[in-house]
């Protein structure tokens, strides 16, 4: 249930001293700076530097954003800016160190990640929805669901669900019902239709 | 409805956003969590933005310090207190404009340092350099309660 808070009361929530609906913005976005950073290719120390830069800024920003479901892509954005910058010094150092090895990979020094963060914002932001979505599930459908995304056999989810190997299948149909049902889910479902239908028109 | 992801795409997806989530080490949420303690609840503080960073400006540099040993240069700005930055090898040094003393100390992840003089000229020097994100908060004589924003170096 409180994970399908939208993310403007969260951020009003917290900017109000509530810890758990920051942390619930935490959660809900770590994959997204996670991906990010990965994307320009920091490594693990530079990666929790920029992160921990991050979330430390989110929440000197929070009184200050203008608009509280922005927050996501405020995020993606300062994410990707201080990415660049530590690729920058980190190449700067490098450059100094090692002028031949860097000159030999200073070409490609430009900025090709940038639509891909446009790209993690909305997965990020697809894929919370997803999860709160599964969280409100019954806890049989989430123990079902949780066995079919690991791909476990259906012998092997039978014998640990004490269900009749034929009765998987349409319990499973029965379970993503229900996801689907998810009221956040259908919306950007049907905003994902009509995306493909424009596509598709061009 | 027609339009909806059909029981495989759903399931994939779902898929996605776990691992999604599973893929991300405990660290990076934990470290979310715990910046929440550095919420400014004193309302009185300022907040300095950054509005000049040479490691952004990269090209102005050298032509205007090339005479020193000045790694990066940065300046923040509040309504009525500007802070300037020098990052050498081994130190900050800062000057707050308009001058005037006060003190000032070091906010990082270890904590809140010590309060280091700011002089008459607004000065002030901070031997060594932070490790990870920090900010400077800036008291003077005349009553100013200013923060630079986080920043790394």
């Amino acid at each position: 249930m409180p994970d399908s808070i939208a993310v403007d009361t969260l951020v009003i929530r917290a900017r109000d001293g509530d810890q758990r609906a920051w942390e619930q913005l935490v959660e809900r976005y770590a994959p997204m700076l996670w991906s990010i950073c990965k994307a320009y290719g920091l490594d693990r120390r530079d990666i929790d530097d920029v992160v921990q830069y991050v979330w430390m800024r989110a929440v000197e920003h929070l009184s200050r954003l203008r608009v509280p479901e922005r927050l996501g892509s405020w995020l993606a954005t300062t994410t990707k800016r201080e990415c660049v910058r530590v690729r920058r010094v980190r190449y700067q150092r490098d450059s100094a160190e090692y002028p031949l090895d860097a000159a030999a990979v200073s070409g490609d020094e430009g900025d090709d990640v940038g639509d891909d963060v446009a790209r993690a914002l909305e997965e990020a932001e697809r894929n919370a929805v997803l999860r709160a979505a599964f969280a409100e599930l019954s806890p049989g459908c989430r123990r079902l669901l949780s066995l079919l995304v690991r791909e476990v056999p259906y012998s092997e989810i039978s014998a640990r669900l004490g269900m009749a190997v034929g009765s998987i299948g349409p319990t499973r149909s029965r379970c993503l019902a229900r996801l689907r049902a998810d009221a956040a889910l259908s919306a950007l479902m049907s905003a994902d239709a009509e995306v493909r239908e424009g596509e598709s028109h061009v | 409805m027609s339009e909806a992801w059909d029981d495989d795409e759903l399931l994939s997806r779902l898929r996605a956003a776990m691992t999604a989530a599973e893929a991300v080490p405990r660290e990076i949420v934990e470290a979310g969590r715990a910046a929440f303690a550095w919420r400014d609840v004193d309302l009185d503080m300022e907040l300095a933005e950054l509005t000049y960073d040479s490691a952004v400006h990269a090209e102005a540099v050298p032509a205007l310090r090339a005479d020193s040993a000045v790694l990066r240069a940065l300046t923040f700005a509040a309504s009525r207190l500007t802070i300037e930055l020098e990052i050498t090898d081994s130190s900050l040094l800062g000057q707050v404009v308009p001058p005037q003393a006060g003190e000032v100390r070091v906010q990082g992840r270890a904590g809140s340092g010590g309060p280091l003089e700011i002089d008459d000229m607004g000065v002030f020097v901070i031997r060594g350099k932070p490790d990870g994100p920090f900010r400077l908060h800036c008291r003077t004589r005349t009553g100013l309660d200013v923060s630079t924003s986080w920043f790394t170096l």
